[in-house]
């Protein structure tokens, strides 16, 4: 089982983009009863792996409740560093 | 809607931005708390006595040379600070549900880099800090707080962050500010070899800080950074405080370092009719949980704001390490004071005008790393489509 935010990380290697929702629904089954699991802890994992230019935003949009979906995708350069350091 | 999507992103990054400045700047204000702590609990109890014992060329029974003193003592403190400061930050991943994911980050691959940043940060880093601190003085803080722009270029060359000539700029303004700070101290010291190798060996703190601040932040866009921040203390307090120490000691013709380290928890505070009795470990204490916070929010607003502006904001250190020592040992403990009672600057506990004039050069120099108005505007205009 791979630490928390390598897992998240990880998701991004199939090249696929994923917000805060997306990537909270694929990892719940592994990670839910994680006290660090939380949509504001994975943002802000995403956002920081942005910074760092491991992932870019691919597309954002709102919801019907008026809530924010960012969709971030990994960069050529983060899907190496991935690769090379999570495996 | 799209608009308004726009919108709720441009704020969503805003708040980041801020959060990632604001623990940026708060790591360099913990660690002025550490390093005026460090200093209160290192000038306390048996470490006045073995102070003065290297300083008259003598080191407890055996004759040392100056350096090695200083080397030992400064391993010591650091060694202590650091293992006290892995128990608070393990105890605090462990209260956050974070302990399993630390020992399994511990064996992985970013595991392993964070575990050689702090081979380069702690043992060496900081014990060539707390070296170039007792043979050149305060000057060692300035010098050593050259790491943000050390770390900017390593961060540039290896993580390709942007770094471009308004944030040179930016950055230059920085290390024009620690060296006002620092100042203070060029005129009442000697310029001496020991001096000089104190500022040589301060170089080393810097370069290793710089290496470190980038990697490690980079590394906390992998990894949670209290996990991080866990891995750096426990590696290098176990190994400053277990395996350098020892060997120091071992080297120096040394036998008694359990008696040494028992030695450095207790005592009186350097203070007269104190109530505080074992200050040093009351002091240490204070500083390793004040280290662990300051480590943890440099790496964290590293990986938010990026090497370069993040270390230039935890580089505010070079002015908040003097004004957390004036406040602690100058004013609590008394030790800003000279024989009629009134504050002496030259005790080096006592911040100087020019040294509050730094402070807010500092700003200006952070402020240009950090905002490009163009950008900002162009930003406002692009969110407006």
């Amino acid at each position: 089982m791979l630490p928390l935010n390598y897992a998240i990380l990880e998701l991004f290697k199939d090249g696929g983009a994923y917000d805060t929702t997306a990537v909270m629904a694929v990892l719940a089954d592994t990670y839910g009863s994680f006290k660090a699991f939380n949509s504001a802890a994975v943002l802000e994992s995403l956002m920081s792996a942005e910074k760092n230019e491991l992932l870019t935003e691919a597309h954002f949009d709102l919801d019907n409740t008026g809530e924010l979906h960012v969709y971030y995708e990994a960069t050529d350069y983060g899907k190496e560093m991935i690769g090379r350091y999570i495996g | 809607m799209e608009k308004k999507a726009a919108q709720l992103k441009a704020q969503q990054a805003g708040r980041f931005f801020r959060k990632g400045v604001i623990i940026a700047v708060v790591s360099g204000i913990l660690y002025g708390i550490y390093s005026a702590c460090l200093l209160a609990a290192t000038g306390s109890g048996e470490w006045v006595f073995w102070y003065e014992g290297y300083a008259e060329g003598s080191f407890i029974n055996l004759p040392v040379t100056f350096l090695m003193g200083c080397l030992i003592l400064g391993a010591l403190g650091s060694g202590i600070n650091d293992f006290i400061s892995a128990i608070w930050m393990l105890a605090k991943a462990a209260v956050k549900g974070k302990f399993v994911d630390f020992l399994r980050c511990l064996r992985s691959k970013p595991g392993m880099v964070m575990v050689v940043c702090a081979l380069i940060g702690g043992p060496i880093a900081s014990t060539a800090y707390l070296i170039a601190l007792t043979m050149a003085g305060p000057i060692a803080t300035p010098i050593s707080a050259l790491c943000p722009a050390i770390g900017a270029i390593i961060g540039r060359v290896l993580f390709r962050q942007k770094l471009n000539a308004r944030m040179v700029v930016g950055i230059l303004v920085c290390v024009i500010a620690t060296f006002m700070i620092g100042s203070v101290a060029f005129g009442e010291i000697a310029i001496d070899t020991q001096y000089l190798a104190g500022l040589a060996i301060a170089l080393i703190a810097a370069l290793g800080w710089g290496i470190e601040g980038a990697v490690a932040g980079f590394g906390t866009s992998v990894m949670d950074y209290e996990i991080s921040i866990s891995i750096r203390q426990l590696t290098s307090g176990v190994v400053t405080l277990f395996i350098l120490t020892p060997i120091l000691f071992i080297i120096a013709g040394q036998v008694n370092f359990f008696d040494m380290l028992g030695g450095a928890f207790t005592g009186d505070l350097f203070i007269p009719d104190t109530w505080m009795i074992g200050a040093p470990i009351v002091f240490f204490l204070i500083s390793g949980l004040a280290a662990g916070l300051s480590f943890g929010f440099w790496y964290k607003g590293n990986s938010m704001c990026g090497a370069a502006l993040g270390m230039a904001c935890n580089g505010g250190f070079s002015f908040w390490v003097p004004f957390f020592s004036f406040l602690i040992c100058g004013l609590y403990l008394g030790w800003g004071f000279d024989a009629t009672g009134a504050l002496d600057v030259s005790t080096g506990y006592v911040l100087a005008p020019i040294q509050w004039a730094a402070a807010v050069v500092m700003v200006l120099g952070i402020f240009l790393i950090a905002v490009n108005p163009l950008d900002w505007f162009k930003k406002r205009e692009k969110a407006e489509r």
